[in-house]
């Protein structure tokens, strides 16, 4: 059998030929799969497929923007853009709308409705920045939804509350009704102003000795006349007075 | 996790398969470089490593693209980097730099190195591996002496072309960490010299490692000679490399940015043992003193004399360590530079997964994948200097086969 050699007595060397041939079966080989895998439209408008573009905007919108919502819900807009959550669009909290917009009778939106869905963005993460206001969902008013205490379109901070009785409404009720109604929480408790703030960290005091009571309900007390006396040393001198008498509503057993 | 960090931080996005990648790419480099040394420098005692560095450089180059593709999904467009190139993107451009470095550089040199043996094993066996070697040669069977000169000619040409290209591959993974701006552990142009350094310390050392437990495998004698020069070129390969790596380490000190505080604290608590006891205590001083003393280094004898035998476990011993050390380096490059904010401020740990595709044993199957396919080359390419075939007689220059074994 004859041996193939074109090449064969040319100076050429036989491997030059034979390298060339694979190199140029591999450049080829790119090129044609260049030719019919790159798409027409490619590097039109940069290193991507132009034609893409329109792929994109024939997406079906789901979202409206909160411009969209302005239209019909103008006071919720104009609250929540006064208040806390200014920064949080309408539709990342009721989901995609726009199926909504066009059709606002028959298509609504969700409203949220578990405490999870708050907590997305509430719950305590130290990955947030510290000052964002956040919470311990265990132990913050657990087994209520949010809603219920915070206004979803404007929440407040919260409110340092005035009165005793915003906490311990159970006590203030039963001294309201009580001997001792005249009596301010201050007149026996010494509580600081933080007590309201932080309640479980800065305690008020509570009445330690017998003597504290027997500064009204003393014989020799210096005190109103119609307030009833006892003799500090002899009405039951070994116990306090007030494991007898429930200081916020005495009555004499 | 400890201190700030921002969300998109908390979870580690370039897992172990991105230390595998460049940690295997350095093998290849560090490897095709030790045999450019036999070649262009003539150095005759590493010779019989010269066949077996290049095929442990191949077996490792094909592996090298998969933990990337493993990592980033979607291999079945990886292609369309080759159609599409895109020269902003460094990333991008290295779909090139391996084509050039696997096509231009390693193939090549292979063929042109086996071409002759190619031809002679065709000519003597049988079966199917006569036609693997026939079709491997291209059909290109000429052995007159002027094409084996011009085989032996090229072969050269490309080695001195590849030394620069094996440089560009490796540099170039250096070039992607120490071109990250905003990462103050990455950034640095120090980065793609010291992975360059680190990549040849790995690739002789890996050698080392293949050629002695060959030998032991194949039931052949180890030639000191050639170890023990093995053994002193990774010992000056380490001292660059460290001498580099510590220049970077005072230069980051000495200019104390604002990232040093958090770059500190992590050293000191997340990388404690993967740098400070893996890479600098076991990986780098306890090898580099060991083979100081032991391999004939820094004068024609060793320091230290001991027995072949003890010698060569001792160099075993160390080659080992270096791998160990080489992959601390680029686990400390790699995963360090993503566990301390950009924020400075905090510190997140990484959780490395058993199973799935970035997992333990997905990289270590891909680590091991590299020497099922050294095995399989040595079958078809036998590297060992016995297997070399004699040209059976002079053949005429015309190029006609006029041996005794006819191919035909
Ligand atoms: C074209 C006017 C219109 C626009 C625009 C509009 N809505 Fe409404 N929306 C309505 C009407 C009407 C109702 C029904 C009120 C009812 O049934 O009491 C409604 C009800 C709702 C409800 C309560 C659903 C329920 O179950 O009670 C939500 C929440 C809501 N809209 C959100 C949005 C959001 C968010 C947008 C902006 C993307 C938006 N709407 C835009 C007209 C509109
Ligand atoms: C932080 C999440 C949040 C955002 C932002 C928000 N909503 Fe609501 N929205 C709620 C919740 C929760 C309720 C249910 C309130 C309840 O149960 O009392 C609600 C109720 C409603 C209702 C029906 C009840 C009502 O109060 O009239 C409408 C309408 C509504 N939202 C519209 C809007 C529009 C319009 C916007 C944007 C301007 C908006 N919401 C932004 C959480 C949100
Ligand atoms: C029973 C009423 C109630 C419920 C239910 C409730 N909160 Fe509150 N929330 C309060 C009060 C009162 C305060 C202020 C006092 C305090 O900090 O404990 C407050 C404070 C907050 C603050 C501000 C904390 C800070 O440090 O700035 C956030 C945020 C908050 N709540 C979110 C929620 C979320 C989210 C839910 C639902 C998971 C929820 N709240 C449920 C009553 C409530
Ligand atoms: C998309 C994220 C997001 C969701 C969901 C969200 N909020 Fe907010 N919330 C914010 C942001 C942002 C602020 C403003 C924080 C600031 O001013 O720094 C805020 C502020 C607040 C505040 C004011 C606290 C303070 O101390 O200033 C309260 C209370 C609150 N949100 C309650 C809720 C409740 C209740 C819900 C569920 C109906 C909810 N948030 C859902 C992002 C969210
Ligand atoms: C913001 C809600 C809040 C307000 C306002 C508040 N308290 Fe309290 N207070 C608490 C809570 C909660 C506790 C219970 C702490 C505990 O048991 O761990 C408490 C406990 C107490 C105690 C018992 C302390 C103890 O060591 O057992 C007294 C006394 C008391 N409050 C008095 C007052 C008085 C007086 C005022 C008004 C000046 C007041 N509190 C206002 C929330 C409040
Ligand atoms: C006449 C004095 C007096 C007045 C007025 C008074 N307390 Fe007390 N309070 C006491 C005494 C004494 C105790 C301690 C009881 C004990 O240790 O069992 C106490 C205990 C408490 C406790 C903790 C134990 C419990 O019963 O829950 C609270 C809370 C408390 N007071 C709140 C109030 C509040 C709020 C007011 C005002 C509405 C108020 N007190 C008014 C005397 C008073
Ligand atoms: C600031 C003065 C004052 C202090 C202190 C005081 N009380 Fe009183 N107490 C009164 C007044 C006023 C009345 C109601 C007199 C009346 O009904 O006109 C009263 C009534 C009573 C009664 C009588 C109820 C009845 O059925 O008539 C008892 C019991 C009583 N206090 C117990 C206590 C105890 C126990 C303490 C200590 C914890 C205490 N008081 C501290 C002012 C005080
Ligand atoms: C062992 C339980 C007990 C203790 C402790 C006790 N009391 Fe009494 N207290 C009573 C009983 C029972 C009565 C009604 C019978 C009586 O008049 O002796 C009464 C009656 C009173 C009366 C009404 C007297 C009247 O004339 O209407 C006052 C005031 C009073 N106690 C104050 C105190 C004070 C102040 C203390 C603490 C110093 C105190 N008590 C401790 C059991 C107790």
């Amino acid at each position: 059998m004859a041996k193939f050699d074109p090449f064969r007595g040319t100076r050429v060397p036989q491997q030059v030929p034979r390298l060339v041939a694979v190199f140029a079966v591999a450049i080829i080989g790119l090129l044609v799969a260049r030719y019919f895998l790159v798409p027409d439209t490619f590097g039109q408008l940069g290193h991507y497929r132009a034609a893409a573009l329109d792929t994109i905007v024939a997406h079906e919108k789901k979202y409206a923007g909160q411009q969209a919502c302005q239209l019909c819900h103008f006071q919720i807009m104009q609250k929540r853009l006064a208040g806390n959550h200014k920064g949080v669009g309408c539709e990342s909290c009721h989901g995609p709308a726009a199926t909504h917009v066009s059709d606002p009778a028959q298509i609504k939106p969700s409203i949220p409705s578990e405490r999870e869905f708050c907590l997305r963005c509430h719950e305590y993460s130290p990955s947030r920045p510290t000052g964002f206001p956040q919470i311990d969902p265990v132990r913050h008013n657990p087994m209520s939804f949010c809603s219920n205490c915070h206004d979803p379109h404007a929440p407040e901070p919260p409110v340092i509350p005035g009165q005793c009785s915003a906490c311990h409404g159970q006590i203030a009720r039963q001294k309201a009704v009580s001997h001792h109604a005249g009596l301010e929480c201050t007149t026996c408790h010494e509580a600081p102003e933080e007590h309201k703030v932080t309640p479980r960290l800065v305690r008020p005091t509570k009445p330690t000795e017998r003597s504290f009571c027997g500064g009204c309900h003393a014989r020799d007390a210096d005190s109103p006349p119609h307030i009833p006396r006892i003799n500090l040393r002899l009405h039951n001198p070994r116990y306090v007075c007030w494991q007898c008498h429930y200081p916020h509503y005495p009555e004499t057993p | 996790m400890q201190g700030y960090i921002y969300p998109n931080e908390f979870e580690l996005h370039w897992s172990i398969l991105v230390v595998v990648y460049p940690y295997v790419t350095g093998l290849v480099a560090g490897a095709f470089i030790l045999a450019s040394l036999e070649r262009v420098f003539n150095v005759k005692e590493v010779q019989p490593t010269y066949r077996l560095a290049l095929l442990t450089a191949l077996a490792f180059l094909l592996v090298a693209p998969l933990p990337l593709l493993a990592h980033l999904g979607h291999p079945l467009r990886s292609y369309e980097i080759f159609l599409t190139p895109n020269r902003q993107s460094a990333m991008a451009m290295f779909g090139f730099v391996y084509a050039w470095y696997l096509m231009v550089v390693l193939l090549l040199e292979i063929w042109f190195d086996y071409r002759k043996d190619l031809v002679l094993w065709a000519r003597q066996e049988k079966g199917l591996t006569r036609w693997i070697h026939y079709a491997l040669t291209l059909g290109a069977t000429d052995l007159s002496p002027r094409a084996l000169s011009f085989d032996e000619r090229m072969g050269r040409w490309i080695t001195i072309i590849g030394i620069p290209s094996a440089f560009l591959l490796h540099g170039y993974v250096g070039f992607i960490f120490g071109s990250v701006k905003a990462n103050p552990w990455w950034s640095s142009v120090l980065m793609p010299v010291v992975f360059l350094f680190s990549a040849i310390v790995s690739g002789i050392a890996l050698v080392l490692i293949i050629y002695m437990v060959s030998a032991m495998l194949r039931w052949k004698p180890v030639d000191m000679k050639c170890v023990d020069k093995l053994a002193a070129f990774l010992f000056y390969a380490m001292v660059v490399d460290f001498s580099l790596e510590m220049l970077d380490f005072i230069h980051r000190l000495y200019e104390s940015e604002e990232s040093i505080e958090i770059l500190s604290q992590m050293i000191e608590s997340r990388l404690f043992i993967s740098l400070i006891v893996l890479q600098v205590a076991l990986g780098t001083l306890l090898p580099m003193i060991t083979l100081g003393l032991t391999a004939p280094a820094l004068s024609k004898r060793s320091a230290v004399k001991l027995p072949d035998e003890l010698k060569r476990l001792i160099y075993l011993g160390s080659a080992i360590l270096v791998q160990i050390g080489i992959f601390s380096i680029r686990w400390n490059v790699v995963i360090g530079g993503q566990l301390f904010s950009k924020s400075l401020r905090g510190l997140t740990v990484y959780k490395l997964e058993l199973f799935g595709v970035e997992g333990l044993l997905a990289a270590a199957a891909l680590l091991i994948l590299p020497f099922v396919i050294l095995w399989v080359l040595v079958k078809i390419l036998p590297p060992w200097p016995e297997a070399e075939a004699k040209l059976p007689r002079a053949e005429d220059d015309s190029g006609a086969v006029t041996g005794a074994v006819p191919l035909r």
